[in-house]
């Protein structure tokens, strides 16, 4: 058994944030993008933690709260745009949405 | 260990905390009044705008103060990004005054809504410019962005809006992501979220010539790439001239000028307050962002017919500009020219280009649409509409004495100073190259025949602003003296 290191953590939130970030670059659903970027943000916040814990602060913790706050802020704006997407194309592929054309 | 809690300061939030109030009362008066009698709230969100600006002359910004633990910095950076913010939060709703209201968009937009999303996000860009510590810029920037993404969906009954708002949205989430990446491991690898503290860490990391640690690099990159998105730097722009087309055109202006300035404040108190001790390190990168940024922008700009969209193109030019205003920094001393040329060309960009889409708003009033074709014969038909946007095109172009030839002329200044020709030589050649298709606007309006049917409309507030902006051109740019001493006092903030 090895001892927890800060080391852990970063990897685990170095993996997830690539693995959310492969997601927002190759996906086309617009709902599994956005929950790719909400696994980013959760991996910002393993990172948080991982530092706060090394340093025994409280200030990473506290960013992580905020970070928590602001996501579920965006999820709602994030959503409302996809819910008048759907309504009014029945699709949520990004690449079924290209109107917009010089 | 035993909590001391120290009551913030209050007067000096007095700015924010009018906004705030205003928003309050735009969110109660939106229950309580019915849809068909909100129409005086513009003049409540004006004066709400107004009050806090004048509230900025009752703060001491030369002492620096700072409150809530040094969260909230009432500095002389702060004062003008302010200023900035409030001024173009003002000509926006002088902009959005009649579109608002009128059938433009299918099936209407709620006018207190739409008002107060736009205080949110003035407010959230005062917050980024007096912002001390990372968590306050984070907070600011979503503020200000989360507000003008449901701002540019705001025609919900038009696809094209929808979808600007929705590539908006997402590469704007990811942007956030990135950016928050970055701030994770400056606060891991620093030990500290307070941009003093950050700067004074890295001093001692940085010393000497041995090489500067990987990871310290990668969150500078994280950062760099994350508010690149949100100042739309070439090459994390491409949600830029969706964005602008789709949005109703009111909220183009809007956002082609606040959210870019809380961007910009951004960088200023990130890459040059917090990690100025790294500048040898993300001064190239900058430098040649704004080379690749202003050089795409303006090329492409070229090849666009719809007015909204060759102004996108247009603004990711000049964030170019601005861009090559921040690379020219070399040093903390009050003498530095950068980020003050950078802070002036934003608040010239405001009175340009906020005017060259009022009047896109002001044609769109009157039955027609946003083409190059719309714009045919409008010398014949409104000479005081056409004389407006020309004086808005020319100063975009940057001709002189319009404000736009100054915010350009400092900030080749700034770059000859710190030695980046290049750059300085970059910037005449691409306003040479946007002369085309600025000038073409102008040709359009004033040799060809008018075309196609035109509705009159009476639309007050909207010609009052463009007067306004027309001639905030033409008066700041030749008194653009105590705006510029305004905005070089930045050095005194950082230092």
């Amino acid at each position: 058994m090895s001892e927890l290191t800060t080391a852990h953590f970063l990897f685990l939130s170095a993996a997830l944030f690539i693995i959310g970030m492969v997601g927002v670059l190759t996906r086309r659903n617009v709902l599994i993008i956005f929950m790719c970027v909400e696994l980013m943000l959760n991996a910002v916040n393993v990172t948080f933690i991982g530092f706060a814990w090394e340093q025994n602060a409280l200030t990473g913790q506290i960013f992580a709260l905020f970070v928590i706050a602001v996501a579920a802020a965006e999820a709602v704006i994030g959503l409302g745009i996809v819910m008048a997407l759907s309504r009014r194309l029945d699709t949520v592929d990004i690449d079924e949405v290209r109107q917009l054309r010089e | 260990m035993p909590v001391q809690l120290v009551a913030p300061d209050w007067s000096l939030l007095v700015p924010p905390l009018v906004v705030l109030g205003t928003i309050l009362v735009l969110l109660a008066a939106d229950l309580v009044l019915p849809r068909e009698r909100q129409a005086g709230l513009t003049v409540v969100a004006l004066l709400g705008l107004a009050v806090s600006l004048v509230s900025l002359l009752a703060i001491d910004w030369t002492a620096g103060a700072s409150t809530f633990g040094g969260m909230y910095r009432a500095d002389s950076f702060s004062l003008f990004v302010s200023l900035v913010a409030l001024v173009a939060g003002i000509l926006s709703i002088l902009v959005s005054a009649g579109y608002v209201e009128s059938g433009i968009e299918p099936g209407g937009m709620a006018l207190a809504e739409y008002l107060s999303l736009l205080l949110f996000s003035v407010l959230g860009t005062m917050l980024v410019g007096a912002a001390g510590d990372l968590l306050m810029i984070f907070l600011g920037i979503e503020m200000s962005s989360l507000a003008v993404y449901a701002l540019t969906a705001f025609a919900r009954r038009r696809l094209t809006s929808i979808e600007g708002a929705l590539k908006y949205f997402l590469l704007g989430a990811f942007a956030t992501a990135i950016f928050l990446y970055g701030i994770a491991w400056v606060y891991g690898l620093t030990g500290s979220i307070m941009l003093d503290d950050i700067a004074g860490a890295l001093r001692d990391i940085v010393q000497g010539d041995a090489p500067v640690e990987a990871s310290l690099l990668l969150a500078l990159l994280l950062l760099a790439v994350g508010l690149g998105f949100k100042v739309a730097a070439v090459p994390f722009h491409m949600w830029t001239p969706d964005a602008y087309q789709g949005a109703p055109t009111p909220v183009s202006a809007y956002m082609s000028v606040v959210p870019k300035v809380a961007g910009f404040a951004a960088m200023a108190r990130v890459l040059v307050q917090g990690l100025s001790p790294l500048s040898e390190q993300w001064l190239l990168l900058i430098a040649i962002l704004a080379f690749i940024t202003m050089v795409y922008g303006n090329v492409v700009a070229i090849a666009q017919r719809d007015v909204k969209r060759m102004l996108g193109y247009s603004s990711i030019g000049h964030t170019g500009y601005m861009l090559a205003g921040l690379a020219a920094f070399t040093s903390l001393q009050p003498g530095d020219r950068s980020v003050g040329s950078m802070l002036f060309y934003l608040f010239a960009y405001a009175f340009m280009n906020i005017g060259a889409f009022g009047v896109v708003a002001w044609l769109q009033e009157r039955g027609q649409g946003v083409d190059l074709e719309d714009f045919q014969g409008l010398a014949a038909r409104s000479p005081l509409a056409a004389i407006a946007m020309t004086i808005f095109m020319l100063s975009l172009m940057g001709m002189p004495p319009l404000i736009g030839f100054y915010a350009k002329y400092y900030v080749i200044l700034a770059l000859i100073e710190a030695g980046l020709l290049w750059l300085a030589v970059a910037i005449v050649i691409m306003s040479a190259v946007s002369a085309f298709f600025y000038l073409r606007v102008v040709a359009v309006m004033y040799f060809n025949e008018p075309a196609g049917a035109w509705q009159p409309a009476r639309t007050p507030l909207l010609g009052a602003g463009l007067a306004v902006m027309a001639l905030g051109n033409l008066a700041l740019g030749l008194f653009s003296g105590p705006v510029l001493d305004l905005a070089q006092r930045w050095a005194l903030a950082f230092a």
